[in-house]
């Protein structure tokens, strides 16, 4: 057994089949945006590191052949930009001042509360990456100087938080027509609030999906010079 | 193969550009840039680059499980800060939200 756990292999492989089999829970759930394949497949993998006793840096040996697909990933979200740009032209104005002022709006918030509450710098840098999409949100934690496994669990808490939070709050101020609902979700819940979306209706989910990829694109930008 | 070969030398170009110019955006990102360029330039998405899409973004969450997992190195960290940090992303959703929604609602339902 020890030398299996030894074998990167062995830990790629493990990876693979707990992410099927987060993927099998969340059909099993009938898509359940509260259980996303990727909590579950951290969960299963923690759990087994935890039970051998192997070390992080052990597994990340064989869990780095599948985090270097992330750069590849990250350039693939110039095609639905790209689609994006092309359908929604005649709202752009609208769509822009909302994913700038709205992710502006969430990460400054989170920010001025870590600074002043918790007061870590390394905690507070990492925060700023919160609304945006993990791949994304790790390239860019990385550059700022933040800590790059926290940032994708506050990416996934932020995620699932969103997804649960926003449809109520919006329909509980009757702000909820299906443009801003997906708009929002997209700008402050990134892939997880998509996902939700595409349960609430194919314009929330055409919304959140262009909102989550102008957002991660804009904070790409911008965040590397001010923070 | 060829969409994947494709994002890979954008990749490349990305991190070429990143070096050269010194600049503080993540190589994926310039790659990422210069790929929607090209594709503006060209009026069209290709048939190779559709179908990488295609096979890759279902697996996107896979590629993010590594990391992710590397939340157990932060355990210390998570002991004394977890229930803050979830209530500080959690009340930061809220502004955010309303802004957002606001903006959407304002000027009326021409899109729609």
């Amino acid at each position: 057994m020890t030398h299996l756990f030894s074998l990167p292999l062995f830990w790629a492989a493990l990876t693979i089949a707990s992410f099927l089999a987060g993927q099998q829970l969340y059909r099993r759930l009938g898509n359940n945006a509260f259980i996303p394949p990727i909590l579950t497949g951290v969960v299963l993998v923690v759990t087994c590191l935890e039970l051998s006793g192997v070390s992080y840096q052990t597994y990340m040996r064989g869990g780095d052949y599948l985090n270097q697909m992330l750069g590849p990933v990250v350039v693939m979200l110039a095609v639905p930009l790209y689609q994006f740009i092309h359908t929604m032209r005649k709202q752009w104005l609208r769509i822009v001042l909302a994913v700038t002022l709205g992710s502006g709006t969430t990460v400054a918030c989170a920010v001025l509360l870590a600074h002043f509450w918790i007061g870590d710098d390394a905690i507070t840098r990492t925060i700023y990456t919160k609304s945006i999409t993990t791949p994304v949100a790790l390239a860019i934690s990385e550059q700022v100087g933040g800590i790059n496994a926290l940032a994708s669990a506050f990416v996934i808490i932020t995620g699932i938080l969103g997804a649960l939070m926003i449809p109520s709050l919006l329909k509980l101020l009757r702000m909820d027509d299906p443009q801003a609902v997906g708009l929002t979700l997209g700008i402050c819940a990134h892939a997880i609030g998509t996902s939700r979306a595409l349960e609430l209706g194919p314009q929330q989910s055409a919304y959140a999906a262009m909102a989550m990829t102008l957002t991660a694109t804009l904070h790409a930008l911008v965040l590397p010079w001010i923070v | 193969m060829s969409g994947l070969l494709t994002l890979l030398i954008f990749l490349l170009l990305g991190s070429l550009l990143q070096t050269l110019l010194h600049l503080p955006v993540p190589a994926s990102i310039v790659g990422m840039l210069l790929l929607l360029l090209a594709l503006i330039l060209r009026g069209k998405t290709p048939d190779n680059l559709q179908r990488i899409t295609q096979t890759l973004s279902p697996l996107l969450p896979l590629f993010l499980i590594p990391v992710s997992v590397g939340i157990i190195t932060q355990k210390q960290l998570l002991a004394e800060h977890g229930p803050a940090l979830l209530v500080i992303l959690a009340l930061s959703l809220i502004p955010g939200a309303l802004v957002s929604a606001l903006i959407m609602r304002k000027g009326g339902k021409s899109g729609s």
